[in-house]
Parts: structure tokens; C-alpha cells; sequence
């Protein structure tokens, strides 16, 4: 029973952590971006557009997907624990 | 409102100061006497201080528990003033089970053996029969409160080196997720909460400028009613 607890608090808790990773993550990225197009201001492309396609980018690629280390770092720093503790 | 701040920041840092005291893990340098078993009705309040049942018994009011007696080394007076003496010192050997505190012990029994193997060791032999308990928790005679046994280690002698790994990450990691969770409010803050006060403090400029306007043309119409000759 109390390992059915730690999995679900612990996924509860995680996902929190998770979420609020994801969005501050891509709000940075998308600063960086409006700072990048307020640098330069070029004609070929509107404020909105340049911020849009940097953010759409910024979802397709690795960094994103790397967050998801927030659920697998805890479960095997635990299954670590476990195997520590209980050898001798 | 300023003292009040402070005061509540005391108080919540002295809490976390505690529970951090309580629940990270410590190492004493003892010899092993005895491993036994005892049988332990808990009062209300020393309940809290106590883990459940081993993991896959059932839970009742008593139980008998696991203890290991043993002399500690007195740890170095105020932090440096080193000292010989031994005091003597008593842990539980619980299982933690897997929620609270995260230890995930569930070799208390293997431990039990170890300590008695421990206690069985000559003390006349090279090296004695000194070990490294790991442990979390506190001793508080007045309300019999034990900490809680981990595990141990054999040692040559009665002056180990001991590395508090396990702290030293521990207390790096929590001042990075400190650091994290400020830059995250204060990006939330740069980027949700002040470009939403700025334009609620727009409109209000705004309402309030109507508001100017709107006056002087009810005050305008006032003032013909007025006298001329002021």
C-alpha cells in the first residue's frame, strides 16, 4: 500500500514540478526571443511571426523533451535508496 | 508589519532548521553492546516519533521493537575541542517503510543481525569493535525517543574520517531548487503578474481621466449657476 502512496503523490508532486519547469522554461525562450527581434528588427518578418516560429521550434527540439528527466532522476535516485539501504 | 515579517521568517526557518535536524542522517562512531528486543506501548505523543509496523506486518496499538544499545563516542565539544569519553546511547532499528522519513528501510531485521555480530566482536582484538552507525532522528530521554538506525559499518578504530556525502548534495541541491523556484516566480512575475497590474493600472488612469473629464463638465455646468462677480 505505501508504495501505491509514493507513486502517486510522488507523480503528483513531480508533475507539478514539471509543469512549472515547462513553462518557465518556455517563457525564458520566448524573451529571448522578442530581445532577439527587438535587437535587430527586420523587415521580413512581423514581431508576432519571428516569436511564433522561435517558439514552435523551441517545442520540436530536445530541450523539452529533456524535462521529462524531472519524472526519471526521483525514480531512480529512489531505486537507488532502496538498493543502498537495504544491502549490507 | 516589518518586525512581524521577520518574526514569521524565524519561526519558519527555525521549523525547517528541525525538521532537516530530525530527518537527514547523521553518523555516530560506537561500540555495540547489545541488539534487543522490546516491547513498546506508545503514548500519544511519542507516537509521532515512531515508524509503523515492518513493512508487510499489520498494525497494531504495541508492538515489540527492535533496539541496539550501544557506547557512543562523544562527538568533538562546540565542534573542535575533541574528546575521548563515551556516552551511552540507544537506537531503534525500524523499518521506514516507503513514505516518511525517505530512507526506504525495510532491512531492519538484517540490520538486528548485523548489530548483534557487531556487539559479539572482541574489543581487545585489533582494530575493536568500533562502527559507524547511520542515523536519523533524535534521543530524548524525557519523552523515550530514539533515533533510528540506518545502518552500520565496521571500523578500524575510534577516530574515523567521516564525509557527510549524502548532506553535502543534499545541501547543494536544496540551494539550487531555491534559486530555481526565484528565478521561475520572478520570470512569472516580469512576464504574468506586472504586465497585468500595469494595464489594470491603465485603465484605472484611464477611468480616473474620464472621471477628471467628466467633473469638469458637471463642475463647468455648476459654475453657471454661479455668481459672475467673484
Amino acid at each position: 500500500m505505501g508504495f501505491i502512496k509514493l507513486v502517486v503523490f510522488g507523480f503528483i508532486l513531480l508533475s507539478v514540478v514539471y509543469l512549472s519547469l515547462a513553462v518557465y522554461s518556455r517563457s525564458v525562450r520566448r524573451e529571448k526571443l522578442e530581445d532577439a527581434w527587438d535587437a535587430e528588427k527586420p523587415d521580413s518578418i512581423t514581431r508576432a511571426d519571428f516569436v511564433a516560429k522561435g517558439v514552435n521550434d523551441y517545442n520540436a527540439g530536445l530541450r523539452p523533451k529533456l524535462l521529462l528527466l524531472v519524472y526519471v532522476v526521483p525514480a531512480i535516485f529512489v531505486a537507488v535508496v532502496v538498493y543502498l539501504t537495504n544491502t549490507n | 508589519m516589518h518586525r512581524f515579517r521577520i518574526i514569521i521568517r524565524l519561526v519558519a526557518a527555525a521549523i525547517l532548521g528541525l525538521l532537516l535536524h530530525y530527518v537527514l542522517p547523521q553518523h555516530d562512531v560506537v561500540q555495540i553492546t547489545q541488539a534487543d528486543t522490546r516491547r513498546t506501548d506508545f503514548g500519544g505523543f511519542n507516537r509521532w516519533f515512531y515508524a509503523q509496523a515492518d513493512s508487510g506486518s499489520v498494525e497494531l496499538a504495541n508492538r515489540d521493537i527492535l533496539y541496539i544499545f550501544a557506547d557512543k563516542k562523544k562527538t568533538a565539544l562546540l565542534g573542535f575541542i575533541a574528546r575521548d569519553a563515551t556516552e551511552p546511547m540507544v537506537y531503534r532499528n525500524e523499518d521506514t517503510g516507503w513514505i516518511w522519513p525517505p530512507y526506504f528501510k525495510f532491512d531492519s531485521s538484517n540490520l538486528h543481525a548485523q548489530a548483534a555480530s557487531q556487539a559479539r566482536r572482541d574489543v581487545n582484538t585489533e582494530g575493536g569493535n568500533w562502527a559507524i552507525i547511520t542515523h536519523y532522528g533524535w534521543r530524548i530521554p524525557f519523552l523515550s525517543i530514539f533515533p533510528n538506525a540506518v545502518d552500520i559499518e565496521p571500523t578500524d578504530g575510534p577516530n574515523p574520517r567521516i564525509i557527510p556525502w549524502f548532506n553535502i548534495i543534499f545541501f547543494g541541491l536544496l540551494l539550487f531548487a531555491f534559486g530555481m523556484v526565484r528565478a521561475m516566480w520572478r520570470q512569472f512575475r516580469e512576464r504574468s503578474v506586472d504586465p497585468m497590474l500595469d494595464s489594470a493600472g491603465d485603465q484605472y488612469d484611464e477611468f480616473q481621466a474620464g472621471v477628471a473629464e467628466k467633473r469638469s463638465g458637471i463642475s463647468k455646468w455648476f459654475d453657471t449657476w454661479r455668481s459672475r462677480s467673484k
